[in-house]
């Protein structure tokens, strides 16, 4: 390189804009031809990554309003829904995120001097934790995937906050519930409407307004016993089980109250069924309607896990808005339909361990979706976010390896390790926000 | 780094920041005890807040504990990780007016939230009350 320390403002050559001739004796060669100098070419970079952090910052924030307003008029949803998050996978990924940030910052020192071994270290060791980020990431999200503990409609748990089954809207857990789907068209039980989590309601097959009118039983002992209730409402204080705890007492049919309990209520809404009434079971059938390609069909659960023979249900159906695959089924006004008989079997008997946390979990409460659409709406923001520096420490790692960072051009690394901190920075907010509710 | 250019960046500088001195080159190095000294106290810290929630100060106690424990994670890799105590103050300057911002933000999003949470559908079988007073008259 040309040497002219003390010609700091001599004017530009012709010199392939390299600024080698700047007047400080050791340019880099990726000092920009309209610089002044070093310094000029760095600071310049520094007040650019500032703005964007600014920026940055502001762009967050409309997420965080989102939660605060939330939280603010709805906190019950936040302090029951964070239950479903692992506090164990989120402190890993802080501290991963907090030593990856500790290692860009020492890429930022390494390359200051010269370090080059030292600067290939920590961006390696930044990129590997960053991926170690996005793979606790990748579990938690799959969890949830699996689970169906999802954003908007599509949040349909098979498993409530505290671990225990859950009976669900669209009953797509698979192997788990002990639930029927009946079919009007064929007055017969289906396995199930829903066999894809994107299958909407709203969208394919036929929606039925149903209310139920009674219901026919018949217990293990072999007795049958009808009584009548409406399906929509809460579930009744008073077990018509007879208020025995256990599921297997819950089981006997001759505790089932005839019809006389009309005016009882079972709850339609998602939740545990076990936790209503202290822990005793009840009737539940699901959401109403159920919507089922084939037919128009009423999805009945029974939260209480016991095995029953023969069911039958009488129900009272208004028109489908959109009856185009139910045909003329119900084309104006109500009627009354009976359905044939069924077998309920349930797949999954609730331990005493479970049924306890299902009583402490408590019914949970409406809107829960909303928990989980800002969780990864802010969460996926920042996964993207760790996503690009992923690439940019890449990028970086490569240069460091061709050894093009020096102490008078380090601008790249310092600018990418800043972006770094601010994602680590926000991960510091969102992880009390989302993971460590009381 | 050339002599004039460590003067005319400490001329620029200097005023603006006690710890100008530090600077290496083009901008402050951070010391390996500075840096490990930070790193480490975040960790105590994300230790500390987990075991926080553990505790039941009641629900409001322990938000403002963590979130007391969040900004000052937060303050440390701003001032620290991300140089800020020694760099220019401009750049402070950009990034509180950044978080000023935000919290305008939040604040005038607060200020008339309860205005909204009521939905009144119009319900053509039982109109509100007319408003009570004569009727307007023409001219």
């Amino acid at each position: 390189m040309t040497d002219h320390p003390h010609a700091p403002h001599e004017p530009h050559g012709d010199d392939l804009g390299h600024g080698a001739d700047h007047g400080h004796g050791h340019g880099s060669p990726f000092i920009a031809h309209h610089y002044d100098d070093a310094q000029h070419q760095f600071d310049s970079g520094k007040l650019g990554i500032w703005l964007f952090l600014a920026q940055e910052v502001l762009f967050f924030s409309a997420l965080f309003v989102a939660y605060i307003l939330y939280r603010y008029h709805h906190p019950e949803i936040y302090s029951y829904a964070h239950q479903y998050l692992d506090v164990k996978y989120g402190a890993i990924n802080t501290a991963v995120l907090i030593f990856s940030s500790l290692t860009a910052a020492w890429a930022v020192r390494c390359a200051q001097l010269n370090q080059k071994r030292g600067l290939i270290l920590c961006l390696a060791t930044t990129i590997v934790c960053a991926c170690a980020f996005l793979g606790i990431k990748y579990i938690e999200y799959s969890h949830k995937i699996h689970e169906h503990i999802l954003f908007g409609r599509y949040f349909d748990p098979c498993v409530s906050a505290g671990g225990g089954e859950l009976l669900t809207r669209n009953n797509n857990c698979a192997g788990t519930k002990s639930t029927v789907v009946w079919d009007f068209g064929t007055g017969t039980p289906t396995a199930g409407c829903f066999t894809e989590i994107d299958q909407d309601p709203r969208r394919d097959g036929v929606q039925a307004d149903c209310t139920v009118k009674e219901y026919e039983v018949s217990g293990p002992e072999g007795k049958t016993e009808t009584f009548k209730r409406d399906i929509t409402g809460q579930c009744p204080e008073e077990s018509p089980f007879g208020g025995e705890a256990t599921s297997s007492a819950a089981a006997g049919g001759g505790k089932l109250e005839p019809g006389g309990k009309g005016g009882e209520s079972v709850q339609a809404k998602g939740g545990e069924a076990a936790a209503h009434g202290g822990g005793k079971p009840c009737w539940r059938p699901a959401f109403q309607p159920a919507v089922c390609k084939k037919g128009v069909g009423i999805l009945v659960e029974y939260g209480d896990n016991v095995e029953r023979e023969h069911t039958r249900i009488k129900a009272e159906c208004k028109a489908a808005p959109k009856p185009s695959d139910a045909g003329d089924l119900f084309a104006d006004k109500p009627q009354n339909l009976e359905l044939g008989k069924a077998a309920i079997h349930p797949r999954h008997q609730l331990t005493v361990h479970e049924q306890h946390e299902l009583e402490a979990a408590g019914p949970p409460p409406e809107h829960i979706n909303m928990f989980f659409t800002i969780y990864f709406a802010m969460t996926g923001l920042h996964g993207i976010h760790v996503i690009f520096g992923i690439g940019v420490f890449l990028w970086l790692l490569i240069r460091a390896i061709k050894g093009q960072f020096t102490p008078d051009y380090f601008g790249p690394v310092d600018y990418a390790a800043l972006y770094w901190h601010i994602v680590d920075l926000i991960w510091i907010f969102l992880f009390p926000l989302l993971y460590l509710i009381h | 780094m050339s002599a004039a250019a460590v003067d005319s960046h400490h001329a620029e500088d200097a005023h603006a920041d006690p710890h100008g001195d530090d600077h290496h080159g083009l901008a402050h190095v951070a010391p390996v005890k500075v840096l490990l000294a930070t790193g480490g106290s975040l960790l105590v810290l994300t230790i500390v807040t987990v075991l926080a929630t553990k505790v039941d100060f009641g629900a409001n106690i322990n938000l403002a504990l963590a979130m007391a424990i969040a900004v000052l994670k937060a303050t440390l890799v701003v001032l620290f990780f991300m140089h800020l105590r020694y760099d220019r103050l401009f750049h402070s300057v950009i990034f509180v007016g950044a978080i000023l911002a935000a919290a305008l933000f939040v604040g005038f999003t607060l200020m008339d939230t309860n205005q909204y949470q009521q939905t009144n559908i119009w319900n053509p079988d039982a109109p509100p009350a007319a408003p009570i007073g004569p009727r307007p008259t023409n001219g």
